[in-house]
């Protein structure tokens, strides 16, 4: 798994490529922690490269979210391969999380609104 | 000074230095100085190390070099450094033996050089005292030439005629500084080299007590998962039925369950996210939560709910379980069910030889409190197979990368329809990890196998 980092607009944005399963989700949530620190409310999470999320990886995703909803913030998701995209599905998972086709879309929709 | 004077200068130099690292050998690797190190002093170890450090001192006066108007001595060293590495009761037994010696070799300065050797050993011992460890290796060196220093200072107040004793003095400083300051540099380097090879050795065996213990604790851990499934399949359901669990480590976050409820039998087949220890934890929660919660009266629909609202009430971890909730009828051949999340079980109708899945009614428990959850029904004919599963099953990967899937699942579960569940049950395991040959099982495999 590989994750970039990129600040647009005080917004941290994570392009994670590769496999989110139970080992590599530990890297996932340093890094999203590495991120809070900013201290910024909103953060996005660009899954285009990812290829398969293991329930560890979606717990990852869920603490995510807890923490920044704590600080009246959210964690979005943008572009769901379609695997990943059946597990946020089958689990319920997709429920709870903003969603965006693309990352474009999410950062107009996102910015838009902060 | 000639030629041939510093040559032979030199070798008695090189000796003695070859000396002080043969004693400072023997001396860190004897029983005797290790027990001290360790704390465990008595009357046997403590002598023994007071004749080695004092024979050191004693060879360092014998050695002597006769440089210029000076005799150059490292008498000094073996009180200073048996009373840093040992304590003052040592560095002073070396230091008056080293002292004596001297004494009866006379000369004007006998008085201040004895009593440097003595001084030598309490100085040690005092900084021995104050750090209870042996000092850096820059530190120790810079004391032995400083004491040098002050050795000359003595004999210049104490020794007569003054004048004699500057001359000395002067001629003396700089070489007896060099000589102790590089013996010990040897004697100090071997000694933290040691200690500190035997605080490594001490860690490793430490770490390793560790492990021991930690993989004492996960086999015991282990038993009481396996203790929390089912002894055995129940044999008198009406239905024929299989399962396996299986975890990736020693303990794993899968779990199975059966649960006579009325007249009737519950199913159960879970995943807790993650892996490990942590998911071995909630698995124990998850089960007795949801067995706790199936009280008669209740439909299966509120008993998710209510399993539900208490995992997502306690789980501030954000832990949650996928799980399948099926309730078998043996007079109506029916399975009514819940799903929360899991991954939808195969269905297999051998009237029509067609897979369908009971997909999710509902989302995985423990993620949000009032989540609501929809009931189905399905007959299971003679023939049908429900084949129950966790992810382990179909995310198992292949040498390129593939996963199992959910059609090799389907193609095991066609092929061998006409055997028994555990028949079956065999059939898609030997799949699978024909399939991952070479990869180490990932994740935790359960599957449960209904005939009807």
């Amino acid at each position: 798994m590989e994750i970039n980092k990129i600040i647009i607009y005080d917004t941290p944005i994570l392009n994670v490529s590769g496999k989110i399963d139970a080992v590599t989700s530990k890297q996932l949530e340093s890094a999203i922690d590495e991120l809070l620190k900013l201290d910024a409310k909103m953060m996005l999470l660009d899954l285009r490269e990812v290829e398969y999320v293991s329930s560890s990886g979606l717990r990852v995703l869920m603490v995510a979210k807890e923490k920044l909803r704590q600080r009246h913030g959210d964690l979005r998701l943008a572009s769901l391969q379609p695997l990943v995209r059946e597990v946020f599905e089958i689990t319920g998972l997709k429920q709870f999380f903003s969603i965006y086709p693309s990352q474009g879309e999410a950062l107009k929709d996102m910015l838009h609104k902060s | 000074m000639d030629a041939y004077s510093i040559v032979s200068h030199s070798l008695v130099l090189l000796q003695a230095t070859c000396v002080i690292l043969v004693s400072a050998y023997l001396i860190t690797r004897s029983r005797y100085f290790v027990e001290v190190l360790d704390g465990h002093r008595t009357w046997e170890n403590q002598l023994a190390l007071i004749l080695f450090f004092g024979a050191i001192s004693v060879y360092g006066s014998v050695i002597g070099i006769s440089y210029s108007d000076a005799v150059i001595s490292v008498r000094d060293l073996g009180p200073l450094a048996g009373g840093m590495a040992c304590g003052p009761i040592i560095g002073l037994g070396a230091g008056l033996i080293g002292g004596a010696v001297r004494m009866t070799m006379g000369g004007f300065t006998a008085d201040a050089c004895s009593l440097a050797a003595v001084l030598a050993g309490l100085a040690g011992g005092l900084i021995y005292l104050k750090t209870r460890r042996f000092p850096a290796i820059a530190f120790s060196v810079a004391l032995a030439a400083l004491f040098e220093l002050f050795h000359m200072a003595l004999a210049l107040a104490l020794s007569r005629p003054f004048s004699v004793a500057l001359d000395v003095a002067e001629a003396g400083v700089v070489p007896m500084m060099l000589a102790n300051a590089g013996g010990m540099l040897v004697f100090a380097y071997i000694v933290s080299n040691f200690i500190a090879e035997r605080e490594n050795k001490a860690e490793r065996e430490r770490i390793q007590r560790e492990l021991d213990r930690e993989q004492a604790e996960l086999a015991v851990a282990a038993d009481i998962q396996k203790s929390f499934l089912p002894d055995a399949v129940p044999a008198d359901s009406g239905f024929d039925l299989a399962t396996v669990s299986m975890p990736a480590r020693v303990v794993g976050g899968d779990f199975y369950d059966f649960i006579p409820w009325e007249d009737r039998l519950g199913l159960v087949v879970a995943d807790v996210s993650g892996k490990g220890v942590p998911a071995a934890i909630f698995t124990g929660l998850a089960k007795t939560i949801l067995r706790a919660s199936m009280a008669p009266g209740k439909d299966i629909a509120e008993v998710l709910r209510d399993t539900n609202n208490i995992i997502a009430d306690n789980s501030r971890s954000m832990m949650f379980v996928t799980l399948f909730l099926g309730c078998l009828d043996q007079k109506n051949r029916t399975l009514t069910y819940a799903n929360a999340g899991h991954f939808p079980p195969l269905l297999f109708r051998a009237k029509e030889s067609a897979f369908s899945k009971l997909e999710v009614t509902g989302v995985a428990l423990g993620m949000a409190a009032g989540m609501e959850y929809q009931v189905r029904q399905i007959s299971l004919n003679p023939g049908d197979i429900l084949v129950l599963y966790t992810d382990g099953i179909t995310d198992a990967e292949g040498a390129g990368g593939e996963m199992f899937g959910l059609d090799r699942l389907a193609s095991a579960v066609a092929s061998s329809n006409h055997l028994s569940s555990q028949e079956i049950l065999d059939r898609i395991l030997k799949e699978v990890f024909a399939f991952s040959a070479d990869q180490e099982q990932f994740d935790d495999i359960t599957a449960m196998v209904i005939k009807g």
